[in-house]
């Protein structure tokens, strides 16, 4: 309502603006989101998320290397909300019929900001980078499992030979993790190029104070704008400052002391606050494509190796309020297997995930679990009992109380459930070690092949690190089947059809419980302008911003 | 000359003892919490290779068996070869070299203020009209308060409220007053309690009465005679202080987002990166062993007793 008036009021201003017109010549373009950008300038973003420990996307592969090195290196595709593949640095890619061989088409007249130049030679040098085990890449390393080798045809086309057919090749290049880096920069060696990776991005690392910031200037060559860009050409901002603040509260404080201007991993509480008062503090929310946010659960135990048990389990609590009023409405209970951001994931509203404790309580007791006296059930002298580890660098406060309304309500039922707060690394230890009845754990990756990594029984032998990525514990055929397929059907018809029947497998096991979807919750100050998040995996994207002071 | 010696040898001795107990402790924490610390190199969850496994593995010779494991470090630790982080890929003595002085200059000027605060209020319960139990009171509050919460109500209140200190570290040097604050509030109300009873017992000790007698003025009296007593026991407990104000630089680097080794050792335990976990804390003993040092000195030189009793 209050918009509609203002707009209504708008022309009104207008009109009184030019009759007096004599006596100011001031314009507020502070509520019409735009006028001309502003040239120059510094922006600083204080984000939450853990700070790298290295500034090279290929090493390693996790999301605080995505927020800090998407300025700097770019991506050969980008992909829109819906998930299309729009052009990055690659104008096209095109896969063989019996997909054995790929094909992309590169952008003609990009150089990275060392002087190299873009081309096929580089494309070849960067997957060869990711292959090579010294590089100890993670992402990048799976997602290029089933290259063989690139071949420069041409300066500005490179064919890839595949090792058997990976319908998700171009989706992984969407991805920061995969990014394109100068080769004479990664000659040398992991050290430096940690340091200050060299790509052909809007911005270049000028200096890293450890513990602290990232400081970026501006790319005064930049011409190679991703297909979803506002903008060609170079960046407006001059400097743009990423700051480490992992306290939520004193983050929040900064943006609101006007010291920083974007915040992210904003808590649902400020978000709503910010939404309310229609204040100088502006919100910026969107989702991380990969799996949604949900409870995995491991069928290897005890309890939930009976599927009436997941079933009554699933029934037990109520999400959907849980989500509504812990996220004060700023994100919506999620019924599919992945984020809504990513193609192909289908919602299952059919009644597999709604309250009911009345089915639980039957459920629970066709499984043969009697009610005690304490009110938790048992079986043959065991227990009725849930462990869930969670990580408290992982989950928000809002989640972890999310995990304690489920666990408060399934108690009503007859589960007894404990949840053990643990750092990321004894969180990891739990989780490799199957030290769990459910659990919740992020992937993000942006295609629908992450359902392959998180559900095909491929995932539940450890990897080399020790962690898992399946954390249900199901070997099926079939499933593992449909995924497989899925991954090498370019028909996104037929692949359609290939996910939505493996993710009616999932559902009918009663193996994940959705929550809702992984999201960026960025909180900027309505200074900031032409703030996006760039749809590679919903990361704040600076250069089409500007500042109006 | 050889008892100088002496006690300079019995001193380094037992530097390195406690140096040589905080590594074995640490050693054991660090191997007792469950993680692997393939994890930490290669960065938590990874789904590295074969080879990159094997590769870090090698590199960081976690193959060796514990007990090898554990004379490596403490060879390294004592040969200033302190290695290489897991986790920032860096030399341990860079890091520390690069984050030591931001916490340094912190826990210091945390120090001179929790100083400064302590004098005044042992100062104004002493001569002032003031009730020196509400001071006192004070005191105990502020001394029993955690520092993150402190913390919290500072930003709330200078920044969110008044707006006249910035809530996060930033260049401007104004910008170390708020955390500054929340680690010398506690430590204040400590000081200040101990400085406010001995100058008390000073103002009653028979040379106070006798020049107060002689008509020495209030002022004089304080400058001359209870300045001294009242300094006196801030120092000795200057050791202690400064020691809990670097722990307390771990919470309040966090919180103001400052830079510092407190900050680089909160991420540093939790993806279980031992060689810089021993390297900061190592560190940090050294910093707190040679502070108490300097503060006997210090504490020879005020109060001629001190090093007649030694």
């Amino acid at each position: 309502m209050l918009s509609f008036r203002r707009s209504t009021a708008l022309p009104l201003v207008a009109a009184l603006s030019l009759v007096l017109a004599g006596c100011s010549s001031e314009t507020d373009n502070g509520e019409s989101n735009g006028g001309e950008p502003i040239d120059g300038g510094t922006l600083t973003f204080a984000t939450g998320d853990a700070e790298p420990t290295c500034l090279d996307p290929h090493v390693g592969g996790n999301m605080p290397q995505q927020i800090a090195g998407i300025h700097v290196t770019e991506s050969l595709f980008t992909m829109t909300e819906e998930g299309e593949i729009e052009p990055w640095l690659a104008e096209s890619g095109e896969m063989s019929e019996d997909g054995m061989t790929w094909t992309f088409t590169l952008k003609e007249d990009v150089e990275f900001t060392d002087g190299t130049p873009f081309d096929a030679e580089a494309v070849k040098a960067n997957v060869e980078h990711l292959q090579d085990p010294a590089t100890e890449s993670s992402t990048g390393y799976l997602a290029l499992e089933h290259v063989e080798s690139v071949e420069p045809v041409g300066a500005h086309t490179a064919v890839f030979h595949m090792t058997e057919p990976d319908a998700a090749l171009m989706e992984s290049f969407a991805q920061t993790w995969l990014a394109m880096q100068s080769p004479t920069a990664m000659e040398r060696g992991m050290e430096e190029n940690c340091e200050s990776p060299v790509g052909t991005g809007p911005f270049i690392v000028s200096e890293w104070s450890k513990q602290h910031s990232i400081t970026y200037t501006r790319n005064e060559n930049y011409n190679s704008a991703p297909a979803t860009a506002d903008h060609e050409g170079p960046a407006y901002l001059e400097t743009l400052e990423i700051r480490f603040m992992p306290d939520a509260t004193s983050r929040y404080a900064a943006l609101q002391a006007g010291e920083v201007d974007v915040i992210d991993s904003a808590q649902p509480d400020t978000i709503s606050q910010a939404r309310a008062s229609d204040g100088p503090i502006k919100d910026l929310l969107g989702v991380r494509s990969g799996a949604s946010t949900r409870l995995e659960l491991n069928t290897g135990g005890n309890t939930f190796s009976d599927p009436l048990v997941r079933q009554a389990f699933m029934h037990a609590s109520d999400i959907e309020t849980g989500v509504e009023t812990l996220f004060f409405g700023t994100v919506e209970r999620s019924t599919s297997m992945v984020a809504s951001s990513t193609p192909h994931g289908t919602s299952h509203d059919d009644g597999a995930f709604d309250c009911d404790q009345e089915i639980a309580n039957e459920l629970l007791d066709e499984a043969g679990w009697e009610m005690g006296e304490d009110g938790i059930r048992t079986k043959d002298g065991e227990r009725l009992t849930v462990r869930i580890p969670v990580s408290t660098h992982q989950s928000i406060p809002a989640e972890q109380s999310l995990i304690e309304q489920i666990q408060a309500q399934s108690r009503e039922v007859g589960f007894d459930v404990t949840i053990d707060p643990m750092d990321l690394a004894s969180w990891y230890a739990a989780a490799g070690a199957w030290e769990f009845d459910a659990i919740t754990a992020p992937y993000g990756k942006s295609s629908p092949d992450v359902m392959r990594i998180i559900f095909h029984s491929d995932g539940i032998e450890p990897a080399p690190s020790g962690y898992h990525a399946n954390n249900i514990n199901v070997r099926n055929d079939e499933l593992d089947a449909l995924l497989e397929q899925a991954n090498q059907t370019t028909d996104e018809a037929e692949r359609a059809d290939l996910y939505a029947q493996a993710q009616q497998i999932i559902v009918d096991g009663a193996y994940v419980m959705p929550l809702y979807d992984w999201q960026t919750r960025v909180l900027y100050s309505e200074d900031v302008q032409g703030l996006r998040l760039e749809t590679n995996l919903s990361t704040p994207w600076f250069a089409d911003a500007w500042i109006n002071e | 000359m050889t008892r100088v010696a002496k006690a300079t040898g019995l001193r380094l001795g037992g530097f390195i003892l406690v140096l040589w107990a905080v590594a074995t402790i640490v050693f054991l924490a660090m191997k007792a919490i469950p993680g692997d610390e393939v994890d930490a190199i290669l960065g938590p969850g990874s789904n590295a290779s074969d080879e990159a496994v094997a590769l870090a593995i090698e590199t960081h010779g976690l193959n060796k068996p514990l007990v090898i494991q554990y004379l490596i470090q403490l060879k390294s630790i004592f040969t200033l070869d302190w290695g290489i982080s897991f986790s920032l890929d860096d030399p341990v003595i860079d890091v520390i070299a690069e984050q030591l002085p931001a916490t340094l200059t912190l826990a210091f000027a945390a120090l001179g203020l929790a100083w400064a605060l302590a004098l005044v209020m042992a100062l104004i319960s002493v001569f002032g009209r003031f009730p020196w139990r509400i001071i006192s009171m004070i005191e105990v509050v502020s001394a029993a308060l955690p520092h993150f919460a402190l913390a919290i109500v500072l930003i709330v209140f200078f920044s969110t409220w008044l707006g006249v200190l910035p809530p996060v570290s930033t260049r401007d040097p104004i910008s170390i007053v708020l955390p500054a604050l929340t680690l010398a509030l506690p430590t204040a109300g400590f000081l200040g309690q101990v400085m406010r009873e001995s100058m008390m017992d000073a103002m009653e000790a028979p040379f106070a009465v006798s020049a107060r007698a002689r008509g020495e003025t209030t002022i004089g009296l304080f400058r001359r005679h209870l300045l001294r007593h009242a300094i006196l026991p801030a120092i000795s407990l200057a050791g202690w202080a400064f020691g809990s104000l670097m722990s307390g630089a771990v919470v309040v680097e966090e919180v103001f987002a400052r830079q510092g080794i407190g900050k680089t050792l909160l991420s540093a335990v939790g993806v279980r990166d031992m060689p810089l976990v021993i390297g900061i804390l190592m560190v940090i003993a050294a910093v707190y062993c040679f502070v108490t040092i300097v503060v006997d000195l210090v504490e020879a030189a005020v109060d001629p007793r001190v090093g007649k009793a030694a």
